[in-house]
């Protein structure tokens, strides 16, 4: 009885995060053996995504600037998913979106940075959201936080930055 | 409508528009290094080697030291290499060409992947090369130098 109180617990919990989930654009950094900005397969795997309205790419950074559109629930696991189907990985992501959706959805903040700007700006944390070499830094850093060594896909531990 | 028949011919064209061995060089208009109007279908008469390349893309880079070798190598009346870029800023391209020291005809096309050219030879990733026989027919794709060598002495 008490494990299906838990399980309707996080299905309504799960409901409520995608409703208000809303990243507003996110910028990626994207490696890989090969030069990540000489093939346009990242681009068309962003593109392709109903969510995306706009890509623009730095070549001076190596980063991929994806603006989505209003009203959209999507997650971060979907753009690894896009950058890794082209044949790269991330190795940073950086998101900006409403305040709101830190609170609401399946983030983890790992500093306790606050502000009361609109917009939040964060980064991703995980593995596969920051190089192998970061992620074993990380791993030491946040040593404490029990969720972070668990490494589930499902949960997004991610550092606020503005 | 027939605006409307036009624009879908035209999506249609540049979605499915790629080149394969056995297809004529298009006709397509660039710009060059030296600011002539340069189109790719009047250099039919040599074999052909088209590079598409850009300044920021290392392997290219690396891939012009090779290309300006071959080129050292090989009898002009007889070969021909031209580079087009997909550079965003012609100045960047412009320095690269020079500091690559290449000597060979370099074209633009500057609007990255999205460029028209890169669309209708079906670009999707640097550096990219199609050899032309002397008919302009595509005879290979990504040709290693070996392979052009032994291609255009026939």
């Amino acid at each position: 009885m008490k494990k299906l109180y838990f399980m309707m617990a996080s299905m309504v919990m799960m409901f409520s995060i995608s409703g208000n989930a809303q990243i507003v654009k996110a910028e990626i950094r994207a490696t890989g053996l090969t030069c990540s900005m000489c093939s346009n397969a990242i681009n068309k795997q962003l593109k392709a995504l109903p969510e995306v309205s706009n890509v623009e790419t730095d070549l001076n950074t190596n980063t991929f600037t994806v603006t989505f559109k209003e009203g959209n629930e999507l997650s971060p696991k979907t753009l690894k998913e896009k950058v890794e189907k082209a044949g790269f990985f991330i190795g940073s992501l950086v998101l900006t979106a409403k305040a709101e959706t830190i609170n609401k959805s399946p983030y983890i903040v790992v500093n306790d940075k606050k502000n009361d700007a609109a917009e939040v700006q964060f980064q991703v944390v995980d593995k596969g959201y920051v190089t192998e070499k970061e992620f074993k830094k990380l791993s030491k850093s946040y040593k404490d936080i029990a969720t972070y060594s668990a490494n589930s896909e499902d949960d997004f531990h991610i550092k606020i930055l503005n | 409508m027939r605006k409307i028949v036009f624009l879908f011919f035209l999506i249609v064209n540049f979605t499915t528009a790629q080149i394969n061995v056995g297809d004529t060089i298009p006709s397509i208009t660039l710009k060059s290094s030296d600011n002539k109007e340069v189109n790719l279908s009047t250099l039919k008469g040599k074999y052909i080697l088209v590079d598409f390349w850009a300044s920021w893309c290392a392997p290219c880079r690396l891939g012009n030291k090779k290309l300006v070798k071959l080129y050292n190598e090989t009898n002009h009346d007889k070969f021909e290499i031209v580079g087009i870029s997909i550079d965003k800023d012609a100045s960047k391209w412009l320095k690269a060409i020079e500091k690559d020291k290449i000597k060979f005809t370099q074209l633009i096309d500057s609007n990255g992947f999205d460029a028209e050219t890169a669309i209708q030879f079906g670009v999707d990733e640097l550096p990219s090369k199609y050899l032309f026989n002397k008919e302009g027919v595509l005879i290979a794709k990504n040709p290693t130098e070996e392979e052009i060598l032994k291609l255009i002495e026939n």
